[in-house]
């Protein structure tokens, strides 16, 4: 049982990173129909632009909120320059181009900040950690939890209760119409990649405090990330949140319940088993959970 | 926008190669590509086969990107399958490289199949990382099992001349006729056939009702169905036919390298590039995937030249400095040219074939 509550716990935790992640693409996609393959690079960016702000003496919030600032920033310059041009292509071409533009990015951060591991510094003691209940809790791992809990909150509040949502949701539904009545599309779509930029900055560096460290590779946790977004539903928020909390549980436990049953199989088969949960679900739900159908004409 | 000849005959829409251009064109590819192991020293020879390896590769990707407009992210796992079937079973078995191309192309229509059934039920993006999916499950059941697959270390592909592996091999070299043929030439010559092979299989495809049917539901699925084509059909037999193609260029590959590991090269990033190639070339058309392909091959050690004359770039290592050029290359055509290479293609021969009109 003590086991099952430490996974659980854990799960939460890069459940709450996950979540974080998902929702970047999910704010992208509702806003312009794009997928963002790329999204990984902006979360490796944010954690790194984040170290050098700590290793310059600025306090541990100030890094944070300028990580964030400077992702978003660099998600809008990206939107602005490659992805509005090519509005109105068919879907393949957005996806061919973010994934070249992740790949861009990659070799840049590469470029900019080498190929070391680094440590994510905290506010708190790397290793500080406390018991409840028999299970011993990391405060890295709460901090995700919190943080995440924070971020989506204020997700929630902007999408649903502020002006900005209401141009967010009426350019996703049709961008003729609200270009009609006069909802500034374009800036809308900056704004969206802000967002969805400074998400994934806060997303990066909760992770690599938590499950793992800081690597040129640690865009690659997107590409784990993806299973929420689909199950969730590409369209639906709310969806991706509790998909990404789910995905984080699962992972842990499959690691600790399937992996070792599987043998030689089970290396690393927790990073698939996701996969696999997703596919099974898509067959049931081709839209996932929240997601709605489109309604096709000829 | 650079458009098609005008066809006024329903015999010169079947034509197989129906005017002055593509002939001598085909003829001079013929004698350029007969030529090529010859002139050539063994680097770019080497290039020259993994180019012709690509080009059998993104036909199988153009049929099903381009011809039924699905989106797949898992090439790569198809060419794994293919390279693995041909070195597990070349070791083990000891079969020939004629049975075993066969014979790879065979496990990856197998699932190839599987991924078309479900693949169904779902479009555009779910399809994408669906597909993404496969490349990881893929990997993980080839790591699975090191008794067969050898795991991370990887696994030696041996080339056989015929059934049980003695006598002289493909591998070694031989005189004929006063000209030395090296591995790597007689690599050439197969490998030659078979790209020539899977074009004209392609271009077939493409003019039969077959793959109009496959166009038909890349264009407006629904309407496909309205007008009696059955997108279900359509759907699984290109995927059939593509994971075929791949799983034989994978075997290609695999005689090749003769030594293959999984991850590199099998990952998302060679998916990707196979997207380049046919996004490079001109998505749809069979030239554009062989010209994509081509392009894309021989590029890749001019652009690692390049990127070390670059400032920036020289503190990146010379893979990802060809990595980073060819990044900006695919978002500038995607950009500027549509219709990639192909268009560009197009827009030539409008020019010549009106001259001294405009259009």
């Amino acid at each position: 049982m003590t086991t099952f509550l430490q996974l659980t716990g854990s799960g939460l935790a890069l459940g709450a990173a996950y979540a974080l992640t998902a929702l970047g693409f999910v704010v992208i996609y509702r806003a312009s129909q794009v997928f963002n393959f790329a999204h990984g690079e902006f979360l490796t960016f944010g954690a790194f632009f984040m170290t050098t702000m700590c290793a310059a003496g600025l306090p541990w919030g100030l890094a944070l909120a300028l990580s964030m600032v400077a992702t978003g920033l660099l998600g809008a310059a990206i939107e602005r320059g490659v992805l509005r041009p090519l509005v109105g292509r068919p879907v393949f071409v957005t996806i061919i181009s973010t994934i070249f533009i992740g790949l861009l990015l990659r070799e840049l951060i590469h470029a900019v900040w080498g190929a070391d591991v680094r440590g994510m510094p905290t506010p708190w003691e790397t290793t500080y950690g406390f018991e409840l209940g028999g299970v011993s809790i990391l405060a890295n791992a709460v901090g995700a939890i919190v943080a995440g809990a924070l971020g989506l909150g204020g997700f929630f509040l902007l999408f649903w209760k502020s002006r900005l949502g209401v141009a967010m949701r009426a350019a996703a539904g049709d961008q003729e119409t609200a270009l009609a009545l006069g909802i500034p599309v374009g800036r809308v779509f900056g704004t969206t990649w802000f967002i969805a930029g400074a998400y994934a900055a806060m997303a990066g560096i909760f992770l690599a405090m938590f499950p793992r460290q800081l690597d040129p590779n640690l865009g690659l946790v997107a590409l784990r990330a993806f299973p929420a977004v689909i199950v969730g539903g590409l369209t639906s928020p709310l969806g991706t949140v509790l998909a990404g909390l789910g995905l984080g549980v699962l992972e842990m436990l499959a690691q600790g319940y399937i992996n070792p049953a599987l043998g030689e199989l089970g290396q690393g088969f927790h990073e698939v088993f996701a996969y696999l949960v997703m596919i099974g679900f898509l067959m049931v739900r081709p839209h996932g959970i929240f997601g709605r159908a489109d309604v096709k004409r000829v | 926008m650079p458009t098609r000849r005008l066809i006024t005959h329903y015999r010169d829409d079947l034509a197989l190669w129906p005017d002055m251009w593509h002939r001598v064109g085909l003829v001079v590819a013929a004698v350029v590509a007969l030529g090529y192991p010859f002139l050539v020293s063994d680097e770019w020879l080497t290039i020259g086969n993994l180019a012709l390896v690509a080009v059998v590769g993104s036909i199988a990707l153009m049929v099903l990107t381009g011809l039924s407009g699905q989106i797949s992210l898992g090439h790569a796992a198809f060419l794994a399958l293919g390279a693995y079937t041909t070195a597990v079973l070349g070791t083990r078995l000891g079969l020939p490289f004629f049975v075993l191309l066969p014979l790879s192309g065979l496990v990856a229509t197998a699932v190839g199949l599987a991924v078309g059934v479900f693949a169904l039920r779902l479009e555009g993006l779910y399809l994408a990382i669906v597909t993404l999916g496969l490349i990881f499950l893929v990997n993980h059941v080839l790591l699975g099992f090191p008794e067969y697959t050898q795991g991370l270390t990887g696994i030696a592909v041996p080339v056989h001349l015929w059934f049980g592996g003695d006598g002289p091999g493909l591998a070694s070299t031989s005189e004929w006729f006063g000209v030395t043929l090296s591995f790597e030439r007689k690599l050439y010559g197969l490998f030659l056939l078979l790209a020539a092979g899977c074009a004209y299989l392609a271009t077939n495809l493409q003019r039969s009702d077959t793959g109009r049917a496959m166009m038909a539901v890349r264009d407006r699925d629904l309407a496909a169905a309205a007008l009696g084509v059955n997108p279900a059909r359509a759907k699984i037999l290109s995927f059939g036919i593509s994971s075929f193609l791949a799983g034989v260029a994978g075997s290609m590959f695999a005689m090749q390298q003769q030594y293959i590991t999984v991850d590199p090269p099998f990952n998302l990033l060679l998916s990707v590039q196979y997207i380049a190639m046919i996004v490079l070339g001109g998505l749809g058309s069979t030239f554009g995937a062989v010209a994509g392909a081509l392009a894309f091959t021989m590029l890749q050690p001019l652009l690692e030249q390049l990127g070390g004359a670059l400032p920036l770039l020289s503190a990146l290592t010379r893979s990802q400095q060809s990595t980073v050029l060819f990044a900006v290359l695919v978002l500038l055509f995607l950009a500027f040219e549509p219709m990639g290479l192909a268009g560009i293609w197009l827009r030539i021969k409008r020019y010549f074939a009106a001259w001294p009109f405009r259009y």
